[in-house]
Formats: structure tokens, C-alpha cells, sequence
């Protein structure tokens, strides 16, 4: 545990004592912003909901995340610093967790500073707020995260390449966010409704909706955790074949 | 986690006897594809060492030294440090050596300090342990007055010194260096030399390089490593006693004038040992000593010696590396 935080510890300072967290941080909260402000009903109808928030949140997680990410493992593996990590008496899953908990934090930390949206929204709303979804949407964008960062991370596992990681990280997310999708499982349900159940179960936006609307179903819950677990066990086996 | 593998460690080095070796390589294998980089090599070292790793560029000398700090996986055989299996307990095994790569890559936006705390941290020192090691290792390397530098603005020279802090921090039994003085300018690497034979006086050393002046200048013992075999492992002197060159005439002072020499049938001198001049013999009949001896004296010069010569580590290394696929 102590290896973890180490490795965390020293990942928050790449990501904050440089621009990159701060810029990922800035421009995420901006196009939310503008997206919110511009196609929310809220100033029309004071509308207190994040419903427009939390709609574009998996398609901005689908692009943010691998570009948070894209560092991680293909910037040490192009400078040949996994050589020395490597040497230190860490095992490869405290490196990989660890890693991918300071990605984690940055999210965090960007969600946290959106907060003044919300806080604006009950500040200015005629009707009071229904926390229920808010805390959903934030609980949702958080799950999903672990998930899209979790990816990231093991497609920064396979490349020494920074862009290859970038780019192949925002393949793997439309996969998960545009192709196993609610719209596409509703194309195929008439022709082979089993596909479509699995095209449903194995995409994200699905699971993101539930807990959204405020229900948070285990099933939901189980899904972003084993998906991330599933990615974060696929970056050690990659990182340890490199042994290999 | 790093505590429990710090105490095993320490546990394994008090088991290890001061005569010991502190690195075992036994039968290590290595193919990629179908090339084979390493190919059944065995050594051992032991305390007081310093092991040259010498080999033409591609020899196997840095795959054999991952297979030692286990960064990579041998085919076959196996690695010790410390007496304790690289592969069975990389852990424990890990706290026993440090190890600066080829590359020397530094996180670029860490300060020094910063950096160097990292390590120690990940390899278990903490408090105040940690504090006094970490101003020992940067007083020893002069890294003092670069301790707020960031990695990235260093120059090249700083930047082997962070790297051989880093690898020095905890205090390892072994210290495997890819080669160290790789692109340093003649001063720094006259320091590294200096660092490296004092350092080895509490510990062995394997440091890997292509530069034989280097191997002269530091090495206990050198180990060639030619087509992924190892195809000798000795002293200097043991591998160049192992050839002989032509018959050879050494002489006092600055030597026989040149055109003296061709009189006598012997080729202009060349430097040997302090004030002394050595002259190949042209002919393979060894020189009879009487006359050969009158004519030196008339030349204003003195015989010291006559006899085979002995070769010179080039002579040594191009004739073991001459041969094809690394077969004597």
C-alpha cells in the first residue's frame, strides 16, 4: 500500500507541478460549460438539473481520459525509465494501481472544481434542486472514469508512443461509448435482440443513465469496477511481459 | 511491503560470508526470436570486484545484465544476487543492487532531491535513515549545490551523478552499471573511474562498456562477452598471457634511433614502461644476445630485456573477438 501511494504521490506531482493537469482540468470544465450553458434549458426554463452536464460527460471522458493517461506508461517506456522502476523493489501491480491513481485524482480533482455549477444552479434556480441525479451524474462520472482511465492506462502500456496511445485510446472509448451504445443496441434489437443485450451490457453509456437518474444498482456499480479492474490487470500483464 | 523485503534482504546479506559471491550467474540463455543474445554464461563475483563487461556493440553484455537485475527473463539458467534468486524473490533481490541503465533516464521534471527521495522511498528508507543517506550519497557525488535542479536541465555529466546516486542510495552489496562513462567528456570520466574504484571497496561492481582503456584503468577482472558467449574471464594479465606476440627487445631510455634499427633488424621503438622503449624483433629467429646487446651499448642506449612479447588488452580483445561466432 505504501509502494502505491508512493508511485501515486510521484504521478500527482508530474501531472500538477506541470501544466497537464491544470490544462486538462481547465479545458474539460470549459466545453462542459459552454455545452451547459449553451444548449441547457436553464436559463430558459430555470431548470434545476446537470441533465445536458451529464449527457456530454461520456463523450468528453472518451476523449480526456487516454489524453490524461497517454503519459503514464509510454513516456517511461520511450526514456527507458521502466528500467529503473522496474529495479525498485515495487511489485508491477503497485506501479500499474498506483499509476492510475494519480489519473484518478486528476478526475477528481476536475470534478471537484465543476462544483460551482451546481452551487450556481441552487444558487439561481426558481424551483429547488433534486440532488438525487446531480450526485448520481457525479457518482456516474467518477465510475465511469476509473473505467475510461483504467483503459487508458493499458493502452499507454502498449506503445512508446504518446500519440499512438492518444489516439488508440480514443478508438477503444467510442467502441465502448458510441458503438456499445443504447442507439445501436435499439438498431439490432429487431434483428437478433440477444447481440442487442450484449452490445447494451458491454457499453458504458447504458450504466452511466442508471446512475445518472439516481439509481445506483450494484450491477451498475459492478460493471465500471470490474471493467476497471479488468483493463488495470491487462496493463500489469503487459507491463510484466515485457520481462519476457 | 518495502520494510518486509528490506528485513529479508538484510536477512540474506548477513548470511552472506564476506568471501561469498554477490552475484551468480549460472548458465543464463537468452534467444529473441531467432537470434540468440545470450548464450549459456557463467560468472561469479564476489566483494572488492570490479567486474569489465567488455563486448563489441551487440555482444549480449546488456541483455546479460537485465537478466541479472531481473528486468528480463533468462531462456534458461538462472541469476543470483546476494544469494537470493532474482527470479524466485525479485523483491528481496531488488534491495540488494543498484543499477543505472544505458540511458540514464530521470524523471525530467523532478528537482534532483525530489527525484532521489522517490527512490528511497520505493526502496524502504524513511525518516531519518533516509535523510542521512541521502545527504551522504549527494556529498560523496557533489550533487550539493544541485539538489533544486530539475532532472531535465542537467547537464550530462550531473546527470550520470543523479543516476549513480540513485542506484547508490540504499547502499547495495552490487552495483550494475551499463556503461557508465558513455558520452561524458574526459574530466567526468576520469571522476566515474575514480568513484567507481572507490566505491568498490565496500562492494562488487559490474559495469558494462566497449572502451578498453577503460577496462585497463579500473577493472579487478574482465569478462569478454562476444556473440552472446563468454569467451574469457580473467585479469588483464591472464588474458594477455594467454597470447604472445612476436619476440620483443626493450631498452633503456628514448630507444635506438630508427635508422639505426633497420641495421639491426628490429622495428622502430614504441613507449613501454617508465623509461624504457620496446622494439619489435622483425625476424622469427629470436635475436642472438651478445651482438645484439655490443650494438645497443654503441647506440648510447642500455639491454634491459629480450623476449616474447606480451600483448597489449587490444591485441588480447581483437584477437578473441576475431574469431567467428565467438568460437576460440
Amino acid at each position: 500500500m505504501k509502494s502505491i501511494l508512493t508511485i501515486t504521490r510521484r504521478e500527482c506531482g508530474a501531472y500538477f507541478g506541470t501544466p497537464i493537469a491544470w490544462i486538462f482540468i481547465a479545458l474539460q470544465i470549459a466545453i462542459l460549460s459552454f455545452f451547459f450553458f449553451q444548449f441547457s434549458p436553464f436559463f430558459v426554463i430555470e431548470s434545476a438539473d446537470m441533465r445536458v452536464w451529464f449527457g456530454l460527460t461520456p463523450f468528453m471522458l472518451m476523449v480526456f481520459a487516454p489524453a490524461v493517461t497517454m503519459r503514464l506508461w509510454s513516456e517511461e517506456l520511450r526514456t527507458g525509465s521502466t528500467e529503473v522502476l522496474l529495479s525498485l523493489p515495487i511489485r508491477v501491480p503497485e506501479l500499474v494501481i498506483g499509476k492510475w491513481l494519480a489519473a484518478l485524482i486528476v478526475l477528481v480533482a476536475s470534478v471537484v472544481f465543476s462544483f460551482g455549477i451546481p452551487l450556481t444552479i441552487a444558487w439561481l434556480a426558481a424551483s429547488p434542486v433534486d440532488w438525487g441525479p446531480i450526485i448520481g451524474g457525479y457518482l456516474g462520472t467518477i465510475l465511469s472514469g476509473m473505467l475510461f482511465l483504467a483503459l487508458g492506462c493499458w493502452v499507454s502500456a502498449l506503445s512508446q508512443n504518446q500519440v499512438i496511445s492518444l489516439l488508440v485510446g480514443v478508438f477503444a472509448g467510442i467502441v465502448l461509448v458510441l458503438v456499445l451504445s443504447p442507439d445501436f443496441a435499439m438498431y439490432l434489437s429487431g434483428t437478433n435482440p440477444t447481440i442487442a443485450r450484449v452490445v447494451e451490457s458491454f457499453g458504458i453509456q447504458s450504466h452511466f443513465r442508471a446512475i445518472e437518474r439516481g439509481v445506483l444498482a450494484i450491477s451498475d456499480v459492478v460493471y465500471f469496477l470490474s471493467g476497471s479492474l479488468f483493463f488495470l490487470a491487462m496493463t500489469v500483464f503487459q507491463i510484466e511481459m515485457k520481462r519476457q | 511491503m518495502a520494510m518486509e523485503t528490506g528485513e529479508q534482504a538484510a536477512v540474506a546479506v548477513s548470511h552472506t560470508r564476506d568471501d561469498a559471491p554477490v552475484v551468480e550467474a549460472s548458465h543464463l540463455c537468452r534467444t529473441f526470436g531467432a537470434t540468440v543474445a545470450v548464450d549459456d554464461v557463467s560468472f561469479e563475483i564476489r566483494r572488492g570486484e570490479i567486474l569489465g563487461f567488455l563486448g563489441p556493440n551487440g555482444a549480449g553484455k546488456s541483455t546479460t545484465l537485465r537478466m541479472i537485475t531481473g528486468l528480463l527473463a533468462p531462456d534458461e539458467g538462472t541469476a543470483k544476487i546476494c544469494g537470493i534468486d532474482v527470479s524466485h524473490d525479485p523483491l528481496a533481490a531488488r534491495q540488494c543492487f543498484g543499477y543505472l541503465p544505458e540511458a540514464i533516464p530521470l524523471y525530467v521534471e523532478m528537482e534532483v532531491a525530489d527525484y532521489l527521495r522517490f527512490v528511497a522511498v520505493s526502496r524502504g528508507l524513511k525518516g531519518a535513515d533516509l535523510e542521512r543517506k541521502l545527504a551522504k550519497i549527494c556529498s560523496r557525488l557533489g550533487l550539493e549545490q544541485m539538489l533544486r535542479r530539475s532532472c531535465g536541465t542537467l547537464s550530462k555529466g550531473f546527470r550520470q551523478r543523479v543516476g549513480l546516486a540513485q542506484a547508490l542510495i540504499h547502499d547495495p552489496q552490487v552495483l550494475i552499471l551499463d556503461e557508465p562513462t558513455n558520452g561524458l567528456d574526459p574530466r567526468q570520466i576520469i571522476e566515474v573511474r575514480q568513484l567507481i574504484s572507490e566505491l568498490a571497496q565496500e562492494r562488487a561492481i559490474i559495469f558494462s562498456t566497449h572502451i578498453l582503456q577503460e577496462i585497463a584503468a579500473i577493472c579487478t577482472r574482465i569478462i569478454v562477452i562476444h556473440s552472446g558467449k563468454l569467451i574469457a574471464d580473467g585479469t588483464a594479465e591472464e588474458l594477455a598471457g594467454e597470447g604472445t606476440t612476436d619476440w620483443e627487445v626493450v631498452v633503456a631510455g628514448a630507444g635506438i634511433a630508427p635508422e639505426m634499427c633497420v641495421g639491426i633488424g628490429m622495428a622502430e621503438g614504441v613507449p613501454g614502461s617508465p623509461g624504457e622503449t620496446v622494439h619489435r624483433w622483425l625476424s622469427d629467429v629470436p635475436p642472438d644476445l651478445g651482438p645484439l646487446s655490443r650494438q645497443i651499448e654503441q647506440s648510447g642506449s642500455s639491454l634491459i630485456r629480450v623476449g616474447p612479447g606480451r600483448e597489449t588488452l587490444e591485441q588480447v580483445y581483437l584477437r578473441l573477438t576475431a574469431t567467428k561466432g565467438g568460437q576460440r
